[in-house]
């Protein structure tokens, strides 16, 4: 009885470690190295409109998404 | 976003096109481009369709969590970061340079 109480404080320690250990960012992407990019089509700065797979077969693309405009970073 | 426009040159020089992309509207972004002196597109996910398909939509409060998303010339994923490491663009670059690097050996 007293080994199995001593067990599952163990055993919740455990677990409770785990959990921190996992503490991330409030949300993670499940896309994955490997996976297709999803194509999109937007509007930029430069008053021009981009679509992604347009740029299949010429270059790298660096998708840097930020937070909102002012927020510095 | 000042990071990677302090390192666009090394960027653009494997032959990478760089984006920056926010639920900001277009306006908004020029106004924060040119007072912070970006040079290269931001673009407008005005609808958050785009910060949704790639799971960086942060339902709470709206807005896109910082992340940064290599894709080579296959259209294919190569490499991500999330979160503040994102500010950092030197594994994006290492990233854009070994894919480069395939390519000439190809």
């Amino acid at each position: 009885m007293y080994t199995r109480s001593f067990l599952s404080v163990v055993l919740l320690a455990a677990v409770s470690i785990v959990a921190l250990a996992q503490q991330k960012p409030p949300v993670k992407t499940h896309l994955k190295v490997g996976d297709p990019a999803p194509d999109f089509t937007l509007r930029a700065t430069d008053g021009k409109t981009y679509k992604l797979s347009d740029f299949n077969a010429k270059k790298n693309v660096v998708l840097a998404i930020y937070v909102l405009a002012f927020t510095g970073g | 976003m000042q990071a990677y426009q302090a390192d666009i040159a090394k960027l653009e020089s494997t032959d990478t096109q760089v984006f920056g992309l926010s639920v900001d509207s277009v306006p908004a972004n020029r106004e924060f481009a040119k007072q912070i002196g970006i040079t290269f597109p931001l673009l407008s996910d005005f609808k958050r369709t785009v910060v949704k398909d790639y799971g960086v939509f942060n339902e709470e409060q709206g807005f896109g969590n910082r992340a940064t998303f290599v894709i080579d010339k296959e259209g294919i994923i190569r490499h991500i970061d999330e979160g503040n490491v994102a500010i950092d663009p030197s594994t994006a670059i290492e990233t854009c340079n070994v894919l480069n690097r395939k390519k000439a050996s190809q």
